[in-house]
């Protein structure tokens, strides 16, 4: 299952012009032009407290702002609802954003939440990651893992990647010499699954020089320049969210677990609530040591610069292209 | 706590039976302990064989299931091989493949992306049960992507046919959902390339339906985990898919149970003893087959050990009545027993302040007891004739003690208690002294004047007590008749023997000096039988020479010497007996003539020779020596000092 990544590349942006196209095309599709419909990025988990606190304490309420957030089935991609006009708002990474301009399509960050990277990488027992030159190396079917693909070519190690739904199973059955995994969810769905981990066989990216920001909610700026209020608004609440939740853990999760039940997801409060502890560390910038929910220039800069190196844009994607 | 310990101590009823009921606990506790052991180790080992059979038999059961689907896999993957390239032919082989097993889920013949280019990106020949028909589609599209799914993969990237880790199937077109797992394996073209996977999926709702209602013991419970961990089949429904065996270690480390998920991840078979929720419970687990799954059944303590540890409790509680009733009976009885030992014990309390005629209970027993009662008895009858015997005995001592004491006044008024000092006389001063070891001494010493001259004597008779007492009184009273006449010491003593050895019958002797001091000129004419030698204090401090002659009362006819001496005024003749040189101290060692002439020495050098002087120094010296040990013998001293000008 090895894939080419130039011609994925090809096949990605091929598939994203259609879909805008698509979506001009339904640009006058009935919508509320009252409610946001807000689509994460993943199945229902603590990634996401932040808004289900919002929704939940009635803050989108009291912001005057409908908001609706809606989840994806297992098998849809977030992008593509957005770029379908579907829901007006999903989370996005950095470097997903970035591609997603590049391929044509204006995007707004209206709200930045994550200030660190938790991607990492982990390795069978006892085996460096950075000394697997041609590992098979799981990575999500979507559209995360560019800093991974990045960090491969640089280092020269040439992984074999594996495109999977999940890395877990394939990894503990030792299909897989690796597979990466977010710090607040695979990384403890391997705990969970009795996997012993050592700190090092885990690769830490942010630890390497690609400390890249991740989640940020996004718009596309068709939509946003026509309500720039109600996005403000909602970007507003949404924060108020987290920095409730960030107060109030256990509430918080309290509230996750609720959407949890509701969409039958396969999880359990420990593994969310240790979800959120790591998303919320995430979210406080190493240098200020604050809660700052604001997209850095520099880190801008630095994911174009990785990304345009390793041919996976066309063009440098500015900071204030992404900015209001 | 001091005041039960105390109680103990007193009451022997209580400690002997304390003593027994401990012996006894011991030898029921070790007697106990081996039969618990013994029965919990059969008990546990009957639990063991159970669970092994239930999970035997299980596995059996499934292995036989499993490679009928390995066998129909195979041969539908040889089909698909045979015919690569017809795509509609793989519905017909995914089809048959379900009509001829109707117990499988499901099965795919799924091909990699753009495998037939007719037939679009996505090519898999589906089949499914729909109720009580058969529906067969092609599946695969932007939404379910299967060749990033885990059956698709695994046998890809492993080489090897496998069974993949259980999932919950949701059919969204009839809103159902079936745990399934499927056994995948590749497809290969002519050219050996890898194609496609063939997934045989087999709900395994029965298997856990199944394993979920074995319960070997009332509150038992079976459970199922995957290669990750993740229950399948638990009491606990909400964990089911979304927990594994190890997310509770992941807040609160437990070793034990981490173990045991890694052994079962292993596909190892095995028993453990596994804390859950504070209960101790015995975990059996075995794989399932070649599934990757494990399952186990966790059966509590209490359940394998109830009954045994409710008998347990009944026998611990009886052994516990059985030895507080036999401490109690056994107080009682030994209590009983020794009742006439107390009463004994009352009476000699009686007997010993002075009632010594009270009456001994009667016990007619013929026992150790008996027999004390009986001793007893006799020892109040030999106590109470002891006791008249020794009021008798003690009224003749006392009568005897006042006659000594008479005797002892008698005997102190024969010696002389008039001692001339300067102021009554210009010649000479005396003093004496006598202290008897008992009433009455044997020592003695006598001093009178006539015609100008002074005549004493001083002696010791052999023995003490009452004779010496006597042969002193004849000695005194002889040396004052024979001296009334006679003025030469050597004739007095001379004198003196004839008469003591005639009357002496006892064969007692007397050491004896006789000086007779002319007070005009000094001289002094003196005769020693067998005494110590005087000590003379005056220009210096000697002994004055004395004859060798035996003591008086000895032989009849010894001729007894007479010497003379020069005594100058101002000096002081010391006489004393043996009490003196023989005192002796608590370590028997003796006061000794050195001492004697050492203390006069420092008398003489202080000028405190005069006769009381000098007595009471020699007094105060040999007090000191002696200490608080008693008195051996009669102790007499007597100083004249020659003071003519």
């Amino acid at each position: 299952m090895q894939h080419d990544l130039n011609d994925e590349k090809m096949k990605r942006i091929l598939i994203l012009m259609i879909t805008v196209l698509l979506a001009l095309c339904q640009s006058a599709k009935a919508q509320d032009s009252e409610t946001i419909v807000f689509t994460p990025q993943w199945t229902a988990q603590a990634q996401f407290a932040g808004y289900y606190v919002a929704e939940a304490k009635g803050f989108y309420r009291e912001a005057g702002v409908n908001v609706k957030i809606e989840h994806l089935l297992a098998t849809q991609s977030a992008v593509k609802r957005l770029l379908n006009n579907d829901c007006q708002a999903t989370t996005l990474q950095l470097c997903q954003a970035l591609e997603i301009v590049d391929g044509g399509v204006p995007l707004v960050n209206i709200l930045q939440t994550s200030m660190n990277n938790a991607m990492v990488i982990v390795s069978a027992r006892g085996k460096n990651p950075l000394t697997q030159k041609g590992a098979r190396v799981g990575i999500w079917n979507v559209e995360f893992g560019q800093l991974a693909i990045c960090m491969s070519m640089k280092e020269r190690l040439d992984y074999q990647w594996v495109r999977c739904a999940q890395g877990i199973n394939l990894f503990v059955a030792g299909a897989l010499d690796a597979t990466l995994a977010m710090s607040y969810n695979e990384y403890y769905q391997l705990v969970q699954a009795g996997f012993e981990m050592n700190e090092k066989d885990v690769y830490r990216f942010c630890n390497h020089g690609y400390n890249v920001q991740e989640d940020g909610v996004y718009m596309t700026r068709e939509y946003y320049e026509k309500h720039p209020e109600m996005a403000k608004k909602f970007a507003q609440a949404s924060r108020k969210g987290w920095e409730w939740a960030a107060q109030h853990p256990e509430e918080a999760i309290d509230i996750v677990m609720r959407y949890v039940e509701k969409d039958h997801i396969s999880t359990n409060r420990v593994m969310q609530r240790l979800m959120l502890k790591e998303v919320l560390r995430l979210q406080i910038d190493r240098e200020s040591k604050k809660r700052e929910f604001r997209l850095r220039p520099d880190m801008v800069r630095q994911a174009n610069k990785m990304m345009l190196e390793n041919l996976m844009l066309s063009r440098e994607v500015g900071y204030k292209e992404l900015v209001e | 706590m001091r005041t039960i310990i105390q109680y103990i101590r007193k009451k022997l009823s209580v400690r002997v039976s304390l003593w027994v009921v401990l012996f006894a606990t011991v030898i029921f506790v070790a007697a106990l302990g081996i039969m618990f052991y013994q029965s919990s180790k059969a008990i546990q080992q009957e639990a063991i064989s159970r669970a092994s059979q239930i999970l035997d038999k299980t596995s059996l059961y499934v292995e036989g299931i499993l490679n009928r689907v390995e066998v129909a896999s195979n041969m539908t993957k040889w089909l698909a091989e045979r015919h690569p390239d017809e795509p509609d032919s793989m519905f017909v082989y995914s089809r048959s493949m379900l009509l001829k097993n109707p117990d499988f889920y499901s099965c795919s013949i799924a091909f990699e992306a753009d495998h037939f280019k007719e037939k679009g990106r996505y090519f898999s020949a589906y089949t499914k049960h729909d109720g009580d028909s058969i529906r067969t589609i092609q599946g695969g599209s932007e939404n379910y992507q299967y060749f990033y799914m885990d059956w698709y993969l695994m046998p890809m990237l492993l080489d090897k046919p496998c069974w993949t880790e259980p999932y919950v199937d949701l059919d969204a077109a009839t809103n159902t959902s079936e745990m399934v797992t499927t056994y995948s394996q590749v497809i290969f073209d002519h050219q050996r390339r890898k194609i496609g996977v063939i997934n045989t999926s087999l709900s395994i709702s029965w298997l856990s339906h199944s394993i979920s209602s074995i319960k070997p013991y009332p509150n038992s419970y079976s459970i199922m985990v995957g290669r990750g961990g993740t229950y399948f089949v638990h009491p606990d429904s909400t964990k089911i898919t979304r927990q594994t065996i190890f997310t509770r270690t992941m807040e609160k480390p437990d070793t034990a149970l981490t173990a045991l998920g890694h052994a079962m991840q292993r596909g190892e078979e095995g028993m453990k003893i596994i804390n859950l929720d504070g209960e101790d419970c015995y975990v059996f687990y075995k794989p399932l087959g070649k599934t990757g799954c494990s399952m186990a059944i966790v059966c509590p303590e209490s359940d394998i050990f109830g009954s045994f540890k409710r008998v347990r409790r009944a026998v611990m509680a009886m052994v516990l009545l059985g030895l507080m009733l036999m401490l109690y009976f056994l107080i009682r009885i030994i209590t009983r027993e020794l009742s006439p030992l107390r009463r004994l014990a009352d009476e000699a309390e009686n007997i010993a302040s002075g009632h010594f005629d009270v009456q001994l209970p009667d016990l007619h027993r013929t026992d150790e007891i008996g027999q004390l009662s009986h001793s007893f008895a006799g020892m109040q009858q030999s106590l109470v004739q002891y006791i008249s015997e020794l009021k008798e005995t003690t009224s003749q001592k006392a009568s005897i003690e006042s006659e000594l004491h008479i005797a002892s006044s008698i005997q102190m008024g024969m010696l002389p208690d008039k001692f001339p000092t300067k102021a009554d006389r210009d010649d000479v001063q005396i003093y004496a002294s006598l202290t008897p070891a008992k009433d009455v001494g044997g020592d003695l010493f006598d001093f009178y004047f006539r015609d100008e001259k002074l005549f004493f004597c001083i002696g010791d008779v052999s023995g003490k007590g009452v004779p010496a007492s006597l042969f002193m009184a004849v000695t005194r009273a002889v040396f004052r008749t024979v001296s009334s006449h006679e003025s030469v010491p050597n004739r007095i003593m001379t004198r003196m023997n004839e008469i003591i050895v005639e009357m002496n019958k006892t064969h007692m002797f007397v050491t004896l000096f006789v000086g007779v001091l002319d007070l005009p000129t000094g001289l002094l004419h003196y005769c020693n039988a067998g005494h110590d030698a005087p000590v003379l204090v005056g220009d210096g401090v000697g002994e004055l020479p004395c004859d060798s002659n035996i003591p008086v009362g000895v032989m009849p006819s010894w001729q007894f010497t007479l010497q003379d001496a020069q005594i100058f005024p101002g000096t002081t003749i010391f006489l004393f007996t043996d009490g003196l040189t023989e005192a002796m101290d608590a370590e028997f060692a003796q006061f000794q003539i050195n001492r004697v002439t050492d203390v006069a020495t420092e008398a003489l050098a202080n000028h405190q020779h005069e006769p009381h002087q000098i007595v009471d120094l020699m007094t105060d010296a040999v007090h000191q020596f002696v200490g608080d040990a008693e008195q051996s013998d009669d102790l007499t001293m007597m100083a004249i000092q020659y003071i003519k000008k």
